[in-house]
């Protein structure tokens, strides 16, 4: 069964474009749009990885990231932050909330998919 | 989903975002005063914008807008101040994106010059707010060639962590410690170390030929636990390592084990194989299990439990793989016992081996007829074998019932966990086989059962106390052979039935009326009956009056009959009475005038012959004193209308069924028969007292009596007589 990613982002072009190619790489995709959707989306179901953005209306990154990792069923999940180089900071709170790694927008889908295979095998 | 698609997605949503941040410049330049939440709205928007463009590789928009955004980030940061100026260049950048999205919309056409000069301008004013060069290398400028993306990369703090610590005669064997700290470094990075000399002994005591050292490693590498371990190779017999893994690499371990394939059932190899373990730390941890074993010369450790106490492998891995081991062994454990076989496949056998019994019997009649005593011996030989196949094909389908049964285990926990009711599960006779068609179907009446036993039938704790019984209630499944049926027994030490409750309800319901007398037996059984409940609630178990007759049904559809006994105050016993075998049974062969009839062997008990004075008797009475006990009987002749005068002599069979006895009268007694069953077409399913046909040597169909139908039926009308 392929691996289910979550990918919280408040663009749906750039959820789209990443959808496409993790799809493309095996992967199975749920969306969502920001923090406070992407919690309702942990509802007990098998993720594999999150990538979430951090500044998102509704509920930040980093917040929805403190809260996920304190659900047992995704308190193992790894989670890749998206930041920009002006995040620095932003960054360090990512790590502190328990993101594993950080991809730092804009980027290209390829090395998104480099950032995830680190992390998980499809 | 094509890029294309994506694209179009991304130029909807810019041009959404664009006229958010024009209606957010236009509130700020009515009211420079607006909270953090709008402010960074309009940062959010400009970040989105470049963000999602750096995915489609449109480097002019990333480029533009990445300086508006740093623009706003210090806008947001309050570093600059909101006055009708910067709303002016801001409101005019965003017309320039705005420009460049609507160039990307229409692919092709380029920024004309003017346009190109336009941007410029906004650019250095803008960076004139940022105050830097224009050329500073942090910012992109437009003529930049394709932005890459910065990069990204794994957290720092997940790391390997490495504790190392060298044994004492490290230095003297020729080994520099050091140097395999050095060569560690090649392959990947150390982020921290920290140097243990907890061991180091006083400078009095120091032996400068000894090696105290000891060395906590944080470790960032892309290699492997082995690939990291075969870096002290040299110094491994004289160091004490341990290796633990990124925290981020764990989900992908337990993955990996989680998918193992399978060759192992061994806790250490599954590790081994999942990365995590590498074979020197379990041989390791195995020698220090002898070693404890030999010590306390007691239970051996688990390996899982040793390798978290050393701290090898986290506990969260070990439980994973100790969740696959017992997967895998479950796994083999049914892979040794059983070959698969498609269930039509042993159909079409148990068939064919029908056919080869009615084949081999009339092979045998012929010989018999034939008068060949070489024949005779050689078909007789051949019958035996028959018999033999026929008992190994059907044994084929006989599964033990035990299986059925400890599925109870965890429903009755489950069940009574949700009821609150201490409930324990004893099970008997689990070896007891029963054809596996029979085991598929009796599944749900026997859940039904159970549940019911549990919600109905035992009491409360507090009211088992009160009554002086073990406040744990229990709840038996019992199996036994009982002359050719399997008999299951669901049984409750529960409050039993309420004889009076079921009968109100009986009556209420229209089942009786309220006259009729009933035997208690007969009380139990109405519980059975369709729409009858008494459960005064209803609890998500049962209660609903849908069931009991369900099951009765369930249970008639496959030959069977089941039963109620219930001592109130005591408990309540359920008992299912099935057929072996739906295919071939042994038959005895009985024939009245030119018909043959045949019964289950199994039911009879013996076989009597009909006295004279009997014969003339029974014109009167249909019972017969055998042996001082009344034992009624039936004259199949009358029974099955077989209209042919009686022969100069009549046997009586006698059968026994669910502990009562009756007794046909025959002419003839044939003998064991092996008999295929074929079921009667459905015209005949209401006939009363014939369950089946058969197909003789001969190539005659001889009937398969319905004993218990028909002892139900002789018991009766002698009782109806005797009234």
């Amino acid at each position: 069964m392929a691996k289910t990613i979550l990918i919280v982002d408040d663009s749906a072009s750039l959820r789209q474009v990443v959808s496409i190619a993790l799809k493309g790489a095996g992967f199975d995709i749920i969306e969502a749009c920001d923090g406070k959707d992407a919690l309702s989306k942990l509802n007990g179901q098998k993720i594999h990885l999150i990538i979430s953005d951090v500044n998102m209306p509704n509920m930040d990154g980093i917040t929805f990231v403190t809260e996920a990792k304190k659900l047992p069923a995704y308190k193992f999940t790894p989670i890749i932050m998206l930041t920009t180089e002006s995040q620095e900071a932003k960054k360090q709170a990512g790590q502190a909330a328990g993101a594993k790694a950080w991809v730092v927008k804009p980027f290209q889908p390829a090395q998104m998919l480099g950032a995830v295979s680190k992390l998980i095998m499809p | 989903m094509s890029m294309d698609q994506a694209l179009q997605t991304y130029i909807e949503e810019g041009r959404s975002l664009l006229e958010e941040m024009e209606d957010i410049l236009l509130q700020l330049e009515n009211e420079p005063l607006q909270d953090d939440d709008t402010v960074n709205a309009l940062f959010r928007a400009a970040h989105t914008i470049k963000g999602s463009a750096g995915l489609f590789g449109l480097d002019a928009i990333v480029s533009f807008t990445h300086v508006v955004e740093n623009v706003l980030d210090k806008l947001r940061d309050g570093e600059l101040a909101v006055n009708g100026d910067l709303v002016e260049l801001l409101l005019k950048c965003r017309d320039h994106i705005a420009l460049l999205i609507s160039v990307v919309a229409e692919s092709g056409e380029l920024l004309d010059a003017e346009q190109e000069r336009t941007g410029e301008a906004l650019l250095a004013a803008l960076r004139g707010l940022l105050g830097v060069a224009p050329m500073e290398p942090a910012s992109p400028t437009v003529r930049d060639t394709p932005v890459e993306a910065s990069g990204g990369g794994m957290m720092e703090g997940d790391c390997w962590n490495i504790s190392l610590k060298f044994g004492r005669d490290v230095l003297r064997n020729g080994m520099d410690p050091l140097s395999f700290i050095r060569y560690l470094s090649t392959i990947g990075d150390i982020v921290s170390l920290a140097t243990d000399d907890s061991e180091l002994p006083d400078l009095a005591q120091l032996d400068p030929e000894s090696c105290y050292l000891g060395f906590m490693i944080e470790f960032k590498s892309e290699a492997d636990k082995k690939t990291i371990e075969d870096v002290f190779e040299f110094v491994r017999e004289d160091c004490t390592l341990r290796i633990l893994p990124p925290p981020s690499h764990l989900a992908a371990y337990i993955e990996r084990i989680e998918h193992a394939s399978g060759n192992t059932d061994m806790i250490g190899q599954l590790l081994i194989e999942a990365g995590i373990l590498t074979s020197h730390e379990l041989e390791e941890t195995l020698a220090a299990q002898e070693k404890l074993v030999a010590q306390e010369s007691g239970a051996r450790v688990p390996v899982g439990e040793l390798l978290v106490k050393e701290g090898v492998v986290q506990k969260e891995v070990v439980d994973v793989a100790l969740e696959k081991q017992r997967q895998i062994r479950d796994h083999k454990a049914q892979e040794a016992k059983f070959i698969r076989v498609n269930a039509e496949k042993l159909d079409e056998l148990i068939n064919l081996v029908g056919e080869l019994v009615i084949a081999g019997a009339s092979a045998s009649l012929l010989a018999k007829r034939s008068g060949d005593l070489v024949m005779h011996e050689a078909t007789s030989v051949m019958s035996r074998l028959v018999e033999e196949i026929r008992d190994g094909a059907l044994k084929l389908r006989m599964v033990e019932i035990g299986e059925t049964f400890n599925r109870f285990q965890r429903v009755v926990r489950d069940v009574s966990k949700e009821l609150g009711k201490d409930i324990g599960l004893e099970i008997s006779g689990a070896e007891t086989e029963l054809d596996k068609t029979v085991v598929e179907k009796i599944g749900d009446p026997l859940m039904h059962l159970v549940r019911n036993s549990m919600d109905h039938g035992i009491e409360p704790g507090e009211v088992r106390t009160a009554t002086g019984k073990p406040a744990r209630g229990t709840l038996r499944l019992n199996a036994y052979h009982d002359s050719g049926s399997i008999v299951i027994e669901v049984a409750d030490d529960g409050g039993g039935l309420k004889k009076e409750r079921i009968l109100k309800k009986a009556i209420e319901r229209g089942i009786v009326s309220p006259g009729q007398t009933l035997s208690d037996h007969e009380i139990f059984n109405l519980i059975f009956e369709a729409g009858f409940s008494t459960a005064d609630q209803v609890t998500n178990l049962s209660g609903r009056g849908v069931g009991m007759d369900v099951v009765r049904r369930n249970i008639q559809a496959l030959r069977g009959t089941v039963d109620i006994d219930s001592e109130e105050g005591l408990g309540t016993t359920v008992r299912i009475r099935l057929p072996l075998t739906l295919a071939i049974i042994d038959g005895f062969l009985v024939g009245v005038g030119k018909s043959a009839f045949v019964v289950p062997l199994d039911m009879v008990l013996e076989c009597v012959e009909l006295s004279e004075a009997d014969r003339k008797a029974a014109d009167m009475r249909n019972y017969v004193n055998l042996r001082g006990e009344v034992l009624p009987f039936i004259r199949l002749r009358d029974q099955f209308e077989v209209n042919e005068p009686a022969g100069k002599r009549e046997n009586i069979v006698v059968v026994q069924y669910g502990g009562l006895k009756a007794g046909f009268v025959v002419d003839e007694l044939m003998g064991e028969f092996q008999t295929v069953i074929k079921p009667l077409g459905s015209i005949f399913r209401q006939l009363k007292g014939i369950s089946g046909s058969t197909i003789l040597g001969t190539g005659e169909v001889a009937l398969i009596l319905d004993v218990p139908a028909l002892v139900q039926l002789s018991v009766a009308s002698e009782s109806s007589m005797a009234e």
